[in-house]
């Protein structure tokens, strides 16, 4: 049976003409009528935006703006692809290595150049029927209905379709992982590596036991991942998590440049190497981190101005604050009108121009950030955040810097890592005990708000009682008690008098907390709840 | 004569880069073929088909020289994981699809739809194409590519109905093959190649190998590849 494109909505993305041509001709002959072409990345996500496509093939060496796994990952985040899109990547590389360094979104398949008609349609045939297969899942990952999605690999794994096992089985675990059931996850690749040891099933496990706490297993697990698989980059990714999870920054790096010299052109990978030199002040290693993170950011939806303040700020560390002064041009030269890098170029002016003694520049660039930092302090990236309220106090504006500090412990108060970096920041610079005082002053702030909407709720306000809830988590959208009270009100509420669209909205509020990463066994248990109600309405 | 010693050359990653460099330069050369066919007027000269089919060939080879070298340098492990054979049996046929319109040979294939294995598919598919290959142009009319259970292993078996393999590319006693003569050129390659990349899947204390005799169903040579 060939697979028929007649009324499917298809995308080329390919720069070479002659390529093109014999794509259209290929697809031309399995029956395709609608096909749209694009020579460049920005061609693709142009029309991408235009048309809603069934079928994406990609070239992945495009030359000019990006790469074709870059389109894919722009496409995904912009929400460009349906969930029942097929996406391919065509290279013309015979190894895949340096495709696949990329590991967030994975193509449907990929192909090897040069591609016959047979091929083609094979392989767009044997992608059709896998997603039809998972459409079921797919489609409540894409609402972000978690529970929904382990559900249904349940459900379809009970259909017994021993050729569909494994992949169900992989997913599954995926799954069981994000909703934090790590044991469900253990469980499924302890499972699956009696029958066979597959890589993917010992990194897995590898990751649940560093999830649980288990480091040395999971080291074990990484490091021997990586000695006989030394091209699986994942392996090496997650032991540099571990790593830093035990503040051990210096075997990060060593993880991490073991990594980067296999797979130079992956930004993410460079821009990561580049923070932890910076932290562990190798300098060498992030000067060239930064300057490869900014090249390669030319393409990239990754790019980012921190790797120029960065590099900016090694410059400056290095004694060499004119090529700092460069690097700050450049970055305002490429990032105009944006607040943000302005913001740091500002700050980063100040210092420089204090370093080389010229007072006036220096106060002026202050005065700026200063200004800056007013309007748009809260939109920016919470490390930031931090290192401009250091720099406040330093310049001997606290009341400035407790504003910021005090809006950090708020926001952040269920992320210890990141809480902790704020205790060390004030420990070192402001001194002893001034962020503890942050933190309990914000914990009797929180016990109030709680106390307040559960009297409410217990003398029969509820809408009183949820209008506190909904307030607060206003102003502290990531706070796990939060969140969690305002989801057992609407549930509780949902007992006495269940409707279809408080459901809904129990739901969204659920995948919320999945995403600030509340623990599995409490959402878990609303869940439950939740199914049961939904059961409920339709019998 | 100066005494000082000249530059090591170190040949292996010398000849790697240059086969490096030979692929890329193969490959742009497949897509001028490839646009000059296009623009060529119908009937097309039977010429491109025989291009295609050396273009291909060589890149197979390079490809494979390729993957030996980072094998021996230890840059290289396969990515194994559950397959369905049929599936891999599959992409051969398409890829050789092309080809095989050259002359009136038959490529039959032979499969349990729900025959899984586990292997790296795209090493697998490579090493197959270049034996399907091999056998296409040693056999009269027909090759047959199968793939079945038997104990332990999956089993890849190409077949034809040629004169079979000359001797020393024959398996000693039936049993598997340790060594390979490389002087039979593309054969050899292919037979090595494969026998290679077969011992880098394993299973528990069982690892894949090849076999060579010529007990075809067909009269002429039958290759076999053993997974565990």
């Amino acid at each position: 049976m060939a697979i028929n494109l007649t009324s499917k909505n298809i995308l080329v993305i390919e720069d070479h003409e002659s390529m093109r041509e014999t794509l259209i001709h290929i697809l031309g002959s399995l029956g395709a009528r609608f096909i749209v072409t694009a020579a460049s990345g920005i061609d693709a996500i142009n029309a991408m935006r235009i048309d809603t496509f069934d079928l994406v093939l990609c070239d992945y060496n495009l030359l000019g703006d990006k790469n074709g796994q870059q389109i894919l990952d722009d496409a995904k985040q912009l929400k460009l692809l349906p969930f029942s899109a097929i996406f391919i990547m065509v290279t013309g590389e015979n190894r895949l290595e340096l495709v696949l360094t990329a590991v967030d979104n994975k193509p449907d398949d990929y192909l090897i150049k040069p591609i016959s008609r047979e091929q083609l349609s094979s392989r767009l045939e044997r992608c059709a029927t896998r997603k039809t297969y998972l459409a079921s899942v797919e489609q409540e990952i894409d609402k972000g209905n978690l529970y929904q999605a382990i559900q249904h690999c349940e459900r379809l794994l009970t259909l017994n379709d021993k050729k569909m096992r494994q992949p169900l089985l992989k997913l599954q675990a995926e799954l069981s992982l994000k909703v934090g059931d790590f044991k469900k996850a253990e469980e499924i690749y302890q499972d699956i590596l009696i029958e066979r040891d597959l890589p993917w099933a010992r990194l897995g496990l590898g990751v649940v036991a560093f999830l649980l706490g288990s480091i040395d297993q999971a080291i074990n697990i990484f490091q021997g991942l990586i000695e006989q698989y030394p091209m699986m980059l994942e392996a090496y990714d997650w032991l540099v998590k571990v790593h830093e999870s035990l503040g051990d920054n210096q075997s990060a790096l060593a993880v991490l440049n073991l990594a980067v010299t296999l797979t130079p052109m992956s930004i993410l990978r460079q821009q990561k190497l580049a923070l932890l030199a910076d932290k562990t002040e190798n300098h060498d290693i992030a000067k060239k981190a930064y300057t490869e993170s900014i090249k390669l950011g030319r393409n990239s939806i990754h790019r980012s101005s921190s790797d120029y303040s960065g590099l900016a700020n090694v410059y400056l560390k290095t004694n060499t604050p004119d090529m700092a002064l460069k690097v700050v041009l450049e970055m305002s030269r490429q990032y105009q009108n944006n607040p943000e890098a302005s913001l740091k170029a500002s700050l980063l002016q100040s210092k420089i121009h204090q370093t080389s003694g010229n007072k006036m520049l220096a106060r002026q660039a202050y005065d700026k950030a200063l200004d800056l930092n007013a309007q748009i302090n809260k939109q920016l990236p919470r490390e930031l955040r931090l290192e401009i309220a250091k720099t406040f106090y330093l310049n001997g504006n606290s009341a400035t810097c407790d504003e910021i500090l005090n809006d950090l412990v708020k926001t952040n108060i269920d992320d210890k890592l990141f809480i902790k970096d704020i205790v060390a920041l004030c420990d070192s610079v402001i001194g002893e005990n001034h962020a503890a005082t942050l933190i309990e002053q914000l914990q009797i702030e929180l016990t109030d708000i709680n106390n307040n909407g559960v009297r409410l709720f217990r003398a029969g306000d509820l809408k009183g009682a949820l209008a506190v809830f909904e307030l607060a988590i206003a102003n502290r959208p990531e706070n796990h008690g939060l969140v969690l009270n305002r989801l057992r009100l609407i549930i509780h509420d949902l007992k006495s008098s269940p409707d279809q669209e408080k459901i809904l909205r129990a739901q969204s509020y659920i995948n919320q907390a999945l995403e600030i990463g509340i623990p599995h066994d409490q959402t878990k248990r609303l869940q439950i709840e939740l199914d049961k109600l939904q059961h409920k309405i339709h019998h | 004569m100066p005494t000082t010693p000249i530059l090591s050359i170190g040949f292996p990653a010398l000849l790697a880069s240059s086969v490096h460099d030979i692929k890329n330069s193969l490959s742009a050369l497949r897509m001028l073929l490839a646009q000059l066919e296009a623009i060529c007027p119908e009937p097309k000269a039977s010429e491109f088909k025989q291009l295609n089919f050396e273009a291909n060939r060589m890149n197979n080879s390079l490809m494979q020289l390729l993957t030996l070298y980072k094998i021996d340098v230890a840059q290289f492990s396969p990515t194994i994981d559950e397959h369905k054979a049929g599936d891999i049996l599959e992409d051969v046929v398409a890829q050789q699809s092309t080809l095989l319109a050259l002359g009136n040979i038959q490529l039959l294939t032979q499969c349990d739809d729900e025959l899984l294995c586990y292997c790296d598919s795209i090493l697998i598919g490579n090493a197959l194409c270049t034996l399907v290959n091999n056998a296409q142009r040693y056999c009269l009319s027909k090759v047959l590519l199968s793939a079945e259970q038997e104990g332990d292993y999956v089993v890849f078996c190409i077949e034809d109905d040629g004169i079979g393999f000359p001797e020393n590319l024959l398996s000693p006693d039936d049993q598997q093959i340790d060594q390979i003569d490389l002087s039979t050129g593309n054969t050899g390659l292919g037979l090595f190649f494969t026998n290679i990349i077969a011992q880098l899947h394993a299973q528990g204390d069982k690892r894949g190998f090849i076999t060579t005799d010529n007990h075809s169903q067909f009269g002429g040579a039958r290759f076999k590849l053993y997974l565990p």
